[in-house]
């Protein structure tokens, strides 16, 4: 058999369907163009000011100079690194960023659910509405505000504690030039911040327990605080586990605002954190490769602690990504 | 179902449990208020609580006189202005394209952003990469280095998501590019998000601060809070050169420093009431699916 070759069916309908695929496929490149063009400045963007940082990184592993630039300075392989954590100062600064962020937790993370808990108990819809305006607004001011009224409260010559102590004939405290005292402003007034503001997550997971299990619950003589322990907190366990495995990923990051604007020199030795400490001898004595090994090394722990966290999330059925 | 005495008393205490909260929030800022307004003998004395003594201005007027307060107002106000603005668009310009399910390579470039928020190049690279785009001295720098912030960009993504797709089609069969269907049917629709976003976008630029220190050198460039985090710290306010005696010596230097926060908190206050019904929504979307 020779000449020409018949197609099947079967094959006709193959070719069919390959040139409709090209067909589609050119539609949808076409589709993409203006798609494409939108996202130029965005991809431009995050190449240049998110990736190209991350290739800057290579001067933790150099000595960094002006003259030279990033690219000719000269390696100098693990030194800085070695440098970092052959001192006991810069070791003292990673434990306080650690401890700083330790305490923020365990003190900070039960005050929002509690808070949601109390609100999801209000039955006055005007009152519940007031009260989270009020509380959502703090979230709102910078650490320079914050630390302004931080100041006005507590301040060792003006501050209006001092003086109502002054009425009572007390001497005046330092409350923020000791360790202790300070530890106490500092962990306070991050919750005094974002208490409000983190109850927006519980209140979602709350409106969506079965209002028949409370009714249930009552019927079967559970007070008000058994129905909490017994129906609410239940109900929203997932949501906790969930941030609290979040916020553990984050253990090492301690914004540089809060600190910055809290600390002093008398409580340096538990306030200085990495942050502060990068800005302070990066920018300020102008050491760029040794403050670069130290962010280096924070990202590498925070990021190593965020997918650690997802891992244990998933665990869960909880994870991010 | 009738409340029983338990529970009568359970909702008493839980009221006044928030009430005292809420209070907390407030009163330090009606107090600072009141210390702004009062004469310094009440001041100095601790009598000033929540309610001005001895009503005065000269706090305000010592504090634009001796400080670059007003052109520092100024800037706050450009930053913030102009940045919510570049911001807002370059946040749709990349929520759009990506909230396309026919965009090719769709999953790898959400996948290159979202790294940036695990991973960044830290502090000091990201400054000399500034440095070396001769951006110092430039709010170009705050308001690049703000442009997306990439979890605000997965908010309006997931928005944009669940627009009906119905709508879309209806108006790609009337003839709709891309660019039409964006600006005349899905940016209306997104008006809360959009609000959500540009109160998130607006609080960040008008509060910046560790990117003013790092990036603006020059005084009279600096914004609000950096001024006002100056004064904070200082403790001979009243020694300008400019400053009128007789008034200086009506004015304690706490007095100035409660003027500079009030000056920061009222703009905020002013917008919060109009967009704080949106955000909680948005929020809410970001949050843990139920």
């Amino acid at each position: 058999m020779k000449g020409t070759v018949v197609e099947t069916p079967n094959q006709l309908y193959e070719r069919s369907e390959q040139s409709a695929w090209q067909l589609r496929r050119r539609r949808r490149l076409k589709q993409n163009i203006p798609l494409f063009i939108m996202l130029l400045p965005v991809i431009a963007y995050y190449i240049l000011f998110k990736y190209w940082p991350m290739g800057g990184l290579v001067i933790a592993f150099k000595n960094y100079n002006f003259g030279d630039g990033i690219l000719h300075s000269p390696w100098v392989g693990l030194k800085n690194f070695k440098l970092l954590f052959s001192s006991s100062n810069t070791l003292q600064i990673i434990w306080n960023t650690f401890w700083l962020s330790f305490l923020n937790l365990i003190f900070g993370f039960p005050m929002p659910i509690l808070l949601a808990i109390l609100l999801n108990e209000v039955r006055k819809s005007w009152f519940k509405r007031w009260v989270q305006t009020i509380l959502y607004l703090p979230h709102f001011f910078s650490w320079v505000i914050v630390s302004g009224l931080v100041l006005s409260l507590f301040a060792t010559d003006y501050g209006s504690i001092n003086k109502v102590l002054a009425l009572f004939h007390i001497e005046p405290i330092n409350f923020l030039y000791e360790s202790h005292s300070w530890l106490a402003i500092f962990v306070g007034s991050g919750i005094w911040k974002e208490m409000g503001f983190s109850t927006i997550i519980y209140l979602a997971a709350l409106t969506t327990i079965d209002p028949s299990l409370y009714e249930s619950a009552a019927m079967d003589g559970a007070t008000k605080l058994r129905q909490m322990w017994h129906v609410t907190l239940p109900g929203i366990r997932h949501t906790i586990i969930l941030l609290l495995i979040l916020a553990m990923g984050k253990i090492m990051e301690v914004g540089f605002d809060q600190v910055y604007n809290l600390q002093n020199a008398g409580v340096s030795d538990v306030s200085e954190v990495i942050s502060t400490y990068i800005y302070k001898i990066g920018l300020g004595s102008s050491q760029f490769s040794l403050s670069t090994a130290m962010g280096f090394f924070e990202s590498v722990i925070s990021c190593s602690l965020v997918l650690l966290a997802n891992r244990i999330a998933k665990k869960f059925d909880q994870a991010l990504f | 179902m009738k409340a029983t005495n338990g529970e009568k008393i359970f909702y008493a205490i839980n009221y006044l449990i928030l009430a005292i909260i809420a209070l907390t929030c407030v009163l330090p800022f009606i107090h600072i208020i009141a210390l702004s307004f009062s004469e310094r003998s009440a001041v100095d004395s601790g009598h000033v609580f929540f309610w001005p003594v001895g009503l005065q201005f000269t706090a305000y007027k010592i504090f634009f006189i001796a400080s670059p307060a007003l052109s520092a107002f100024k800037n706050s106000i450009l930053i913030t202005l102009v940045g919510v603005g570049l911001s807002l668009l370059g946040t749709i310009l990349a929520a759009y394209p990506l909230s396309r399910s026919y965009l090719m390579g769709r999953r790898y470039l959400v996948m290159g952003m979202v790294f940036t928020m695990l991973f960044s190049g830290g502090l000091i690279p990201t400054y000399l990469v500034i440095k070396n785009m001769h951006l110092i001295d430039s709010y170009w720098a705050l308001w690049l280095s703000g442009f997306i912030s990439t979890y605000n960009m997965l908010l309006m993504k997931s928005y944009f998501e669940n627009i009906p797709y119905e709508v879309q089609e209806a108006a790609r069969i009337d003839g709709c590019s891309d660019t039409s269907l964006l600006i005349r049917i899905i940016l209306p629709l997104s008006l809360p998000m959009l609000a959500t976003l540009a109160l998130f976008y607006g609080i960040g630029f008008w509060n910046s601060f560790m990117s003013v220190l790092m990036y603006i050198n020059k005084s009279e460039m600096m914004n609000l809070t950096v001024v006002v985090q100056g004064m904070l710290s200082k403790n001979d306010l009243l020694n300008s050169p400019s400053l009128n005696l007789e008034e200086q010596a009506t004015v304690a230097t706490e007095m100035v420093k409660a003027v500079g926060v009030v000056i920061m908190v009222v703009p905020m206050l002013v917008v919060y009431p109009f967009l704080q019904k949106y955000f909680v929504k948005g929020v809410m979307l970001g949050s843990v699916k139920g």
